[in-house]
C-alpha cells in the first residue's frame, strides 16, 4: 500500500511544482519580454513584481463566470480541464533528479517508471489537442471554430516529424547496449559516446521546432493569432477557464523543455549530480532546473524576435521540409546504429 | 491667371462638344450629360489618369446661386506621369434633382468618395454599383452636410457661439436642450420597434478553379472589427472566407465619424487648425500644413509666410513623416505577429521626435503649430542643437539597424512578398496615394509633382518600388525615412533667421471669396483640403481628401484571393488611421 | 514490468482531475453574477454574428486529417522496430527500408497531387 501513498505524495508534489512553475513562468516571460522591449515589466506587486502571478490568479478566481447562451454548455465547461489534465499528467515519466538512497529505502524523483515512457509522451501530447478542439467547437463562434480547426490540423501535422524524431532517438538508445529502450530513465543511464551527442544535437533544431508547434507557441501560435482570429479557440473563454487554457499552454512549454533537456542535454546529469549521495538529488535537480529554464528562455526569445508565419506556410513547412528531413535523419540514424554502433 | 488657365483648358474643353459650359480659374463647369464622355477623354487622351478628390458643395443661399444650381460636385484630376496642375471639373445639380453620373467606370477610385458624397449630401450617382451610406447608419435621417440640416443640440450657424463668447456663460448643450426638439427621425420611425437592416454581404468572388468538379464548400462570413486587435481602430471588414481564403471583402467605416467637415464649417478659419490635428492624429504637423496651404491660396500676400517659417514648416512636416513611418513599420510587423519588439524599437525613435514637437509646439501629438502666414512659435538654439543631434547623429544609424534586422528577415519576406498585389495601373485607377501608390512603381510624389512650400529647393529622390506588394510598400517607407533625413539635414543647415509670422497675429482671418485646393504629400499620401470661402470668417465648405480613406479603395482588390492573414497584412500595409478615415 | 507500474499514473490523473474541476467551479462560488443579454452574445468583434458556427467545415482541413491518418499511424510501427534494431541488425534495416520505401512512394504521390498546397 505504501506505493499508493508514495504516489499520492509524489503526484501532489508534482502538481504543486508544475503550478508554481507555471506561475513563475508567466512572470519570467513577462519580465524577459519587457527586457527585450526595453521596458521594465511587472514591478508593482511585491518586490520586483514577484507577487504578480499570485495577483493574477486571485483576479482570475474572483472574476464573474460567464457561460454564453449559444455554447454547448457541458463541453464548453469541461474543455479547459481536458486541456489542463494531460499537461499535468505528461510530466509523470520525466525524471527530475537522481535517486536518493536512505538506508534501504530508495526515493525516485519521478512519478512513474513505465517501460514505454516515450510512447506515453507522444500519446498524452496528442490527447491535449482534444481540449483545444472541443473548446473551440463548443464555443459556437466563428473565430473559435477556425481557431480549433487550425489547431487540429497544425498539431496533428507536427506530430509526424515529432514521432519520426522520437523514433530516431529511440534508435540511438541501441548504441552500446543489448536493446533500445523507451524509458526516459533508461535513456539517461545510457552512456553516450561524444559523436552520438553531436549527432543528436543535429536533430535538436528540428525537434525544437516541432515542440514550438505542438505547444502552439510563437511563431506557430496560429490557433490563437490575435491579429486574425482575436484569440482563436479561446475567444469565448474568460476568467479561470481562460486561465486553465493558459496554464495548459505554459505547462506544456515546461514539459517540452523538460523533454528536450532529458533527451538532448542529459536531464539532471551534470557535475556533482552523483546518484546515491545525499547531495546528488539537490545538485541534479539544480542542473535539470537550469537546463529547463535555459530552454524556456529560447521559447521566449523566439517569441520576442520573429513574426508569425502564415497558416498554409506552417503546414507546408511541416509536410515539405520538416517531414522529409526527419525521415532522412531517421534513415541515417538507423544506418549509424547498425554499422557504427 | 484666370485667362491662362482658361486658355490652357481650352484644348480639352473643345474635345467633347458641348461638355464644358463655362471655365474660369477655379475649374470647368461640365454638363452632367456629357460628364462621362468628357472624363473618358481627359483620362485617355489628355493624360489626366488620376482622380484625386471628388466632393460636393451645397451652395444654398450662396451669393449668386439659385435652386437650379444648388449642388456642385467637384472633381480634381491630375496627371501622374507629367505632374503639374490638374484640372478641376464641376457639375452643377439642381435642388430637386441632385443626380450626377457615377464616374466609377472611368475612375474606379471614385467608389468610396461618391458614396461619401451620397451619404453626406444626398447626391445620387447613377450607375454606381453599391451606392449606400458609408459613414452614417442606414436609418439616419437627412444628409448632414446640406446647409439646411441642423444637428441635434444645434446652437448657431457659426462659431464663436453667443452662449460662450464673449460673455462666457457656458452651459452644456445637453442641459439646454434635453433630448432636443431638433433631433429628427425619419417619418414613421419608432425607436422601440426599429430593427437595423442586416449589413450587406460581400460580393463573393469565385476562385478561378471553381468549376463543376470543384467541391462547393460553405463560406464563412465573419466580421473583422470594429473591435478587433488589428484593424487599427474601429474599422470593420465583412469578410467571406472559403477555408482560409478570402473570397469577398466589404469595408465598413464610420464608427469614428463625427462629421469633421460640418464642424469645420461651424468653426472659424483659424479654429480649424487645431481641428485638423485630430484627422490623422499621428501626423498632425502635416495636416496643419495642408490646411494652411489651402487657405493661404485665398489670402493673397498676407498669407505669404516668411522664409524662416517656410523652413520650419518643412522641418516639422518631414519629422512627422519619419515619426509616422517608424510607427507604420512597427505596427506592420505587429500585424505580422511579431510581439511588439520591432514596434517598440521603432516607437523609441518616434518619441524622440515627439519630444522635439513638444518643445516647439507645446504638445506631442496635437501640435497646432502652423498659422496662416507663418508658424506659431519660434524654435531656439537649444532646440536646434537637439534636433541636429537626432537627425545627424542618430536616426540614420537607427534606420540602418531596422534595415539590417527587418528587411531580410525570412518570415517577413515570406509573409510580405507577393502579398496584397496591386498593379501600377490599378493603383492609379483606384486613386491610391502615398506609399501605397509608390509601392506599385508609380513615382508620384506631390513634393516633386506639384512642389508646394519650398520643396523645390531641396535635393531628394522620390522613392518608388515596383514590387507592387506589401514588401514594396514597406521598403518605400524605409526609403522615405532616409529621404526625409536628407531633406531635414539640408533644411537645418540652411535655416535662415528672421520673423516667423507675416503680419500681426489675430483671431480673425480675412479670406477672400473663392475656392482653393491645397494638397501636401502627407506621410500616408496625398492629403488635400478643398476650401470654399464666401468671404466671411468661416469656411463655406471645408473638405478633406483623406489619404487613408481613399486608400481603402484598394483593400478589396488587394485581399481577395489571398489568405485571411494576408488581408490583415494588406490592411497594415495601407497604414490607415481611423481619425482620418471616418472623419 | 506489470500493470502496477501504471498505478502511479492513474493516481496522478485522479489527483489532477479534481484540481481542474475545483478550479472551474471556484469562480461560480466566489465571483459575482450579473448576467445580461450582451454578455451572452457570441463575440465577433463587437457585431452580431451573421450565422452561428454549426456548419460544415471547410474541406481543406479534412485533407490534413486524412494525410495524418495515412502517415502518423505508420510512425507508430517504427517504435518497436527502433527499440529492437540491435537484435534485428541488417535484416531489420532492410525490412524497414522496404516499409519506408512504400511509404515514401505514397508521400511523393501525395506531394505530386498537390495535397500539401492550400487552396
Amino acid at each position: 500500500m505504501s506505493i499508493v501513498l508514495l504516489s499520492i505524495l509524489k503526484s501532489l508534489a508534482l502538481i504543486i511544482l508544475l503550478l508554481t512553475g507555471f506561475a513563475y513562468l508567466t512572470y519570467y516571460e513577462r519580465k524577459l519580454l519587457a527586457r527585450f522591449h526595453v521596458r521594465r515589466g511587472p514591478n508593482r506587486a511585491g518586490p520586483f513584481g514577484l507577487l504578480q502571478p499570485i495577483a493574477d490568479a486571485v483576479k482570475a478566481i474572483f472574476k464573474e463566470e460567464i457561460v454564453p447562451g449559444h455554447v454547448d454548455k457541458l463541453i464548453y465547461i469541461v474543455a479547459p480541464a481536458l486541456s489542463l489534465i494531460p499537461a499535468l499528467v505528461i510530466f509523470a515519466v520525466i525524471p527530475i533528479a537522481p535517486d536518493l538512497r536512505l538506508g534501504g529505502f530508495t526515493l525516485q524523483f519521478h512519478v512513474a517508471d513505465i517501460n514505454v515512457g516515450l510512447l506515453y509522451l507522444a500519446a498524452i501530447a496528442s490527447v491535449a489537442t482534444y481540449g483545444i478542439i472541443l473548446g473551440g467547437w463548443s464555443s459556437n463562434n466563428n473565430y473559435a471554430l477556425l481557431g480549433s480547426l487550425r489547431t487540429a490540423a497544425q498539431m496533428i501535422s507536427y506530430e509526424l516529424p515529432f514521432g519520426l524524431l522520437l523514433a530516431a532517438i529511440i534508435l540511438t538508445t541501441n548504441i552500446g547496449r543489448e536493446a533500445g529502450t523507451l524509458s526516459l530513465i533508461e535513456i539517461l543511464n545510457q552512456p553516450r559516446p561524444w559523436w552520438l551527442w553531436l549527432w543528436l544535437w543535429l536533430a535538436f533544431p528540428m525537434f525544437f521546432i516541432t515542440m514550438l508547434a505542438e505547444s502552439n507557441r510563437s511563431p506557430f501560435d496560429l490557433p490563437e493569432t490575435e491579429n486574425e482570429l482575436i484569440a482563436g479557440f479561446q475567444v469565448e473563454y474568460g476568467g479561470i477557464k481562460f486561465a486553465l487554457f493558459f496554464m495548459a499552454e505554459y505547462i506544456s512549454m515546461i514539459t517540452g523543455s523538460a523533454i528536450m533537456a532529458t533527451l538532448f542535454f542529459g536531464g539532471w546529469r551534470g557535475p556533482f549530480a552523483d546518484p546515491g549521495t545525499w547531495y546528488g538529488p539537490i545538485v541534479g535537480f539544480g542542473w535539470f532546473f537550469l537546463k529547463v529554464v535555459a530552454l524556456l528562455f529560447v521559447y521566449i526569445w523566439v517569441r520576442a524576435s520573429v513574426p508569425r508565419i502564415r497558416y498554409d506556410q506552417l503546414l507546408q513547412f511541416c509536410w515539405k521540409v520538416l517531414t522529409p528531413l526527419s525521415i532522412g535523419y531517421l534513415v541515417l540514424t538507423a544506418l549509424i546504429v547498425v554499422f557504427v554502433g | 491667371m484666370t485667362d491662362a488657365v482658361a486658355e490652357q483648358s481650352l484644348p480639352f474643353a473643345n474635345a467633347v462638344p458641348g461638355a464644358v459650359l463655362a471655365a474660369d480659374a477655379a475649374g470647368m463647369v461640365v454638363d452632367r450629360k456629357k460628364l462621362i464622355e468628357f472624363a473618358l477623354h481627359l483620362r485617355n487622351h489628355a493624360g489626366f489618369d488620376y482622380l484625386s478628390s471628388l466632393t460636393a458643395v451645397d451652395y444654398l443661399g450662396f451669393e449668386g446661386r439659385t435652386a437650379a444650381d444648388r449642388f456642385e460636385v467637384v472633381y480634381h484630376l491630375f496627371d501622374t506621369k507629367k505632374g503639374g496642375d490638374g484640372v478641376v471639373l464641376k457639375v452643377r445639380l439642381p435642388e430637386n434633382d441632385p443626380q450626377a453620373p457615377s464616374l466609377v467606370r472611368v475612375y474606379p477610385g471614385a467608389d468610396l468618395q461618391e458614396r461619401e458624397a451620397y451619404d453626406l449630401f444626398g447626391i445620387t450617382f447613377t450607375g454606381h454599383p453599391r451606392l449606400r451610406r458609408i459613414f452614417l447608419w442606414d436609418g439616419f435621417h437627412g444628409h448632414p452636410m446640406r446647409k439646411d440640416w441642423k444637428e441635434a443640440y444645434y446652437e448657431e450657424e457659426h462659431k464663436p457661439f453667443g452662449s460662450r463668447w464673449p460673455v462666457g456663460n457656458h452651459k452644456w448643450a445637453e442641459d439646454r436642450v434635453p433630448w432636443g426638439d431638433n433631433v429628427s427621425f425619419p417619418k414613421g420611425w419608432d425607436p422601440a420597434t426599429f430593427q437595423p437592416a442586416p449589413p450587406p454581404l460581400p460580393t463573393i468572388h469565385e476562385p478561378p478553379w471553381a468549376d463543376e468538379n470543384h467541391i462547393a464548400t460553405e463560406r464563412i462570413i465573419i466580421n473583422m472589427g470594429p473591435q478587433h486587435p488589428s484593424t487599427h481602430g474601429v474599422f470593420r471588414m465583412i469578410v467571406a472566407l472559403d477555408g482560409e481564403t478570402v473570397v469577398g471583402l466589404e469595408p465598413e467605416c464610420g464608427y469614428l465619424h463625427r462629421n469633421h467637415e460640418k464642424i469645420g464649417e461651424r468653426n472659424t478659419w483659424l479654429g480649424n487648425i487645431p481641428f485638423t490635428d485630430r484627422l490623422d492624429y499621428l501626423s498632425s504637423m502635416s495636416n496643419n500644413l495642408g490646411y494652411v496651404l489651402a487657405v493661404e491660396q485665398l489670402m493673397g500676400d498676407k498669407g505669404k509666410p516668411p522664409e524662416r517659417a517656410e523652413y520650419l514648416r518643412v522641418i516639422m512636416a518631414e519629422m512627422t513623416r519619419i515619426a509616422n513611418h517608424t510607427w507604420a513599420i512597427g505596427f506592420l510587423l505587429n500585424d505580422l505577429g511579431a510581439f511588439f519588439t520591432p514596434a517598440l524599437y521603432n516607437i523609441e525613435e518616434r518619441e524622440l521626435l515627439l519630444d522635439l514637437f513638444e518643445a516647439a509646439a507645446g504638445s506631442r501629438m496635437m501640435c497646432n503649430y502652423m498659422r496662416f502666414g507663418g508658424v506659431v512659435r519660434d524654435v531656439d538654439e537649444d532646440w536646434l542643437t537637439r534636433a541636429r543631434d537626432i537627425i545627424f547623429n542618430r536616426l540614420e544609424r537607427k534606420i540602418d539597424e531596422f534595415d539590417t534586422y527587418l528587411t531580410g528577415n525570412e518570415i517577413l519576406m515570406a509573409r510580405c512578398v507577393g502579398v496584397g498585389y496591386l498593379s501600377a495601373a490599378d493603383a492609379i485607377a483606384l486613386s491610391a496615394c502615398g506609399p501605397q501608390l509608390r509601392g506599385s512603381g508609380v513615382a508620384y510624389d506631390l513634393r516633386r509633382a506639384r512642389p508646394y512650400s519650398i520643396y523645390d529647393r531641396f535635393k531628394f529622390d522620390v522613392i518608388s518600388d515596383d514590387g507592387c506588394d506589401v514588401y514594396a510598400r514597406y521598403k518605400v517607407r524605409l526609403g522615405e525615412i532616409r529621404e526625409s533625413i536628407k531633406i531635414l539635414k539640408q533644411a537645418l543647415d540652411d535655416l535662415p533667421g528672421g520673423p516667423i509670422f507675416n503680419g500681426k497675429p489675430g483671431y480673425v482671418t480675412r479670406v477672400e471669396k473663392g475656392e482653393a485646393y491645397g494638397a501636401v504629400e502627407g506621410p500616408k499620401g496625398e492629403l488635400g483640403f478643398y476650401v470654399v470661402s464666401d468671404g466671411s470668417d468661416n469656411p463655406w465648405r471645408y473638405h478633406v481628401r483623406a489619404p487613408s480613406y481613399i486608400n481603402l479603395n484598394t483593400l478589396g482588390p488587394m485581399s481577395i484571393g489571398y489568405k485571411i492573414a494576408d488581408a490583415i497584412v494588406a490592411l497594415g500595409g495601407i497604414d490607415i488611421v481611423l481619425g482620418e478615415t471616418d472623419r | 514490468m506489470t500493470s502496477a507500474d501504471y498505478l502511479p499514473i492513474l493516481i496522478l490523473i485522479l489527483i489532477a482531475a479534481p484540481f481542474a474541476g475545483i478550479a472551474i467551479l471556484l469562480p461560480s462560488v466566489l465571483g459575482p453574477k450579473n448576467p445580461n443579454r450582451m454578455k451572452q452574445e457570441a463575440i465577433e468583434s463587437g457585431m452580431i454574428p451573421f450565422a452561428d458556427a454549426r456548419r460544415r467545415f471547410p474541406v481543406q482541413y479534412y485533407m490534413v486529417a486524412v494525410l495524418f491518418i495515412i502517415f502518423d499511424i505508420e510512425v507508430i510501427f517504427l517504435f518497436p522496430w527502433a527499440v529492437s534494431l540491435n537484435q534485428l541488425k541488417i535484416f531489420g534495416l532492410i525490412e524497414m527500408g522496404v516499409f519506408l520505401g512504400i511509404l515514401l512512394i505514397g508521400y511523393l504521390y501525395v506531394w505530386k497531387k498537390g495535397a500539401f498546397e492550400w487552396e
